[in-house]
């Protein structure tokens, strides 16, 4: 066993990176929000599952791709890539932001406290699950295939594929910009200032509202580019794939610790590669105990994940 | 006085009677002109909703197909009806809505339940009212193994027409090394009562040496890259897929994408029309495939070009099956039953002939004796029959 994992460790690592880095993203959209209103916002996977429709929609009915098209190449693929990237990240970024008035602005003008915004976001990620499953008549959506899954290099016995490359340094780009808005930028100084003390950050003439606003939206935005890379990558989806995945971001903005930009990114990595380093060699089915067992074990030495609630330093 | 009293009386009696008689006349007269169609109410029960719909959806039109036959052939003789209960294909629904199927007094038969799972939910309520069920594809082995844990389950009530996965497990083997001449072979179940059941059976067929692993992935999975990793370990040259199509398409997808370039096979879960929707042509190009069904198109062109006139859309999988569950009780209408008890007495005595040819005789547990398992290829984007595996 050991050696054939050995044989077979760069292709897993590969696999697990890039999975590890949308789910980095996916945990992105839990980790903003839940920096600023001390939230978990249920809503975010259906956010994700909407974005891997919108990138759908634009390969197969904008583009017409169909399951025996020719593959798209050059200028005409990159194309395809970036209008879809940006579709599917403005239309969850948008929803995002639909969510957090629907959902959380009224209670928490109201002060509700944590569990009713909870409730209600939990029946926004039904109302659009539900919705999606009835327009998709229950059924499973593949995207049709746009881009030639080629392997450009080789790193050990392990073939580099063009999809989980485009994942890999996309991802990291996005995750670069996202750093640099909320250290750099005014908006993001805001941000990281309500999420320290929203009271004072209110006297000090910070407009709450617009501060919330805009975390959901650059929530919703990571999110929405995790849509894209999951359909790049795996190239279906459906109206109940929020769920499983909604869990294991969740699980990795805990893991890193949740409200922490900087825990998302390592707790997804971990996540990505734990999960396909323990299916391996323990079989699939123990995935997820796998997953779970470390996680309890994280938490029981450090509360409050590998990195920490520590929101003041490293904090959105 | 007398006399005229009792002429008067006479009068009035032979009037009455005269009364009586018309009476009597018109209420013998007015069912034979009008209810010369006695109404008889059977049921679907399936997944109508929810994620597998299309599987009930799909059973109930060739229900109905069969219906509509016989409702043309018997016109002013019988009218039949049809009660939907829809259970999603899961258990627990199954449970809630069962009950309600078994206390209508006017069904007295049911086709179903599509899942095995269902109907072994449903199946108390039903034994306890002692309505008589057929099913299309319930094909779990259990359910009328007398073997089983507390025997049969589904005595007396249960039958179906398809053959079970014990005859599917060692098939779908069977056809998956065909032609190869030294087959590895890599199984992948979806951690289903299905799945892992067909792995069962499949376990006992597999010759030394044969045999390159076995995986159980959960049919959430996603990403596959850790039982691919084991695949390519394994030097496997077939991999057989024991679960439904949702799955199935992106494993494939993914196996192949990974530079796999063996044998892909599956069984009657993956055998959808939505399966080739689901994956590019050129993956899912030669994949194989079983079932105890056969498509309409297959039996006779024209039956399913009839079909497709009558109900509006094509005929989906077990479409055969249904049809066949359906005729069965049609038949027993057609003697003239019309409660549940000579229902089950009429089906547990029915010999008959199924759409392919084959005889329908149920053994005492509900079994359609020596089912053969067919085989599947998918071939230029479409699912061609590829004849009986034998």
């Amino acid at each position: 066993m050991i050696g054939s994992f050995l044989d077979q460790f760069w292709s897993l690592t590969f696999g697990g990176l890039s999975l590890g880095f949308i789910y980095i993203l996916i945990a992105l959209g839990y980790t903003m929000v839940y920096g600023v209103l001390r939230m978990i916002n249920f809503a975010n996977s259906e956010i994700f599952m909407v974005g891997t429709f919108a990138t759908i929609i634009i390969i197969r009915d904008v583009f017409k791709f169909t399951q025996t098209s020719e593959y798209a190449t050059g200028f005409r693929l990159w194309l395809i890539l970036a209008t879809a990237l940006i579709f599917a990240m403005m239309v969850s970024g948008t929803l995002s932001m639909i969510v957090e008035i629907v959902a959380y602005r009224r209670l928490r003008r109201m002060n509700s406290g944590v569990l009713a915004p909870l409730i209600s976001a939990i029946g926004v990620s039904m109302v659009l699950a539900e919705s999606v499953r009835i327009l998709t008549d229950s059924r499973p959506v593949a995207s049709p295939r746009a881009m030639e899954k080629r392997f450009i290099g080789q790193f050990f016995d392990a073939g580099i594929r063009i999809d989980n490359t485009i994942i890999v340094i996309s991802a990291l780009v996005l995750f670069g910009i996202l750093m640099s808005f909320v250290n750099k930028t005014r908006m993001g100084k805001a941000i990281r200032a309500v999420s320290m003390n929203p009271n004072a950050a209110r006297l000090m003439g910070i407009n709450i509202d617009g501060v919330v606003s805009a975390t959901f939206l650059v929530g919703g935005l990571m999110t929405g580019a995790a849509g894209f890379f999951y359909v790049l990558k795996y190239e279906n989806t459906a109206s109940n794939i929020g769920f499983e995945l909604g869990i294991a971001a969740f699980t990795a903005a805990i893991l890193g610790g949740i409200g922490n930009i900087k825990g998302a990114f390592f707790g997804g990595l971990a996540l990505g590669l734990l999960e396909t380093y323990a299916s391996f060699f323990l079989g699939t089915q123990w995935k997820a105990v796998t997953v779970f067992i470390v996680l309890v074990l994280v938490l029981y030495t450090r509360p409050n994940g590998l990195f920490g609630e520590a929101l003041t330093q490293t904090r959105a | 006085m007398n006399e005229r009293y009792q002429m008067k009386k006479r009068v009035m009696i032979s009037v009455t009677v005269a009364a009586a008689l018309a009476a009597a006349s018109l209420v013998a007269v007015a069912p034979a002109s009008n209810a010369a169609a006695k109404t008889i109410t059977l049921a679907f029960q399936g997944p109508l909703t929810g994620e597998e719909a299309s599987v009930g959806q799909d059973e109930l039109a060739a229900m109905q197909y069969a219906i509509k036959l016989f409702n043309a052939k018997n016109k002013g003789k019988y009218k039949i009806k049809v009660v939907q209960a829809d259970d999603q294909g899961d258990p627990a629904q199954s449970a809630k809505v069962a009950p309600g199927i078994a206390s209508n007094k006017k069904i007295i038969g049911l086709v179903g339940a599509a899942y095995s799972g269902a109907t072994i939910a449903a199946l108390p309520y039903y034994k306890q009212r002692l309505l008589p069920m057929i099913s299309p594809s319930a094909t779990r082995v259990s359910i009328t193994d007398p073997s089983a844990q507390g025997g049969a389950m589904g005595v007396p009530v249960f039958h179906r027409v398809p053959p079970t996965d014990k005859v599917q497990g060692p098939s779908l083997f069977k056809l998956a090394t065909k032609g190869v001449s030294s087959p590895k072979v890599f199984v992948v179940d979806d951690q289903s009562a299905y799945g892992v059941g067909l792995v069962d059976y499949m376990k006992n067929s597999i010759p030394a040496g044969q045999s390159a692993g076995f995986d159980s992935v959960s049919d959430k999975t996603t990403d596959w890259s850790a039982t691919i990793a084991k695949i390519k370990t394994a030097a496997a040259n077939v991999v057989i897929y024991t679960g439904y199509f949702p799955q199935a398409a992106p494993f494939f997808k993914q196996l192949r994408d990974s530079g796999y370039t063996g044998i892909l096979a599956g069984g009657d879960g993956v055998l959808s029309p939505t399966f080739l929707t689901l994956a590019p042509a050129s993956v899912i190009e030669g994949v194989r495939l079983t079932a105890g069904t056969v498509p309409l198109a297959e039996i006779d062109a024209k039956l399913e070009a009839d079909f497709k006139k009558k109900m509006g859309k094509s005929s989906g999988v077990y479409a055969a099956e249904a049809i066949d569950a359906t005729n069965v009780f049609l038949s027993c209408v057609a003697k003239g039953v019309s409660t549940r008890e000579a229902m089950l007495k009429c089906v547990k005595a029915y010999s008959g002939k199924s759409l392919t040819g084959s005889t329908i005789k149920f053994d005492a547990y509900g079994d359609v004796a020596g089912g053969v398992m067919n085989g599947f290829e998918v071939k230029g984007g479409v699912i061609k029959f590829t004849g009986p595996v034998g």
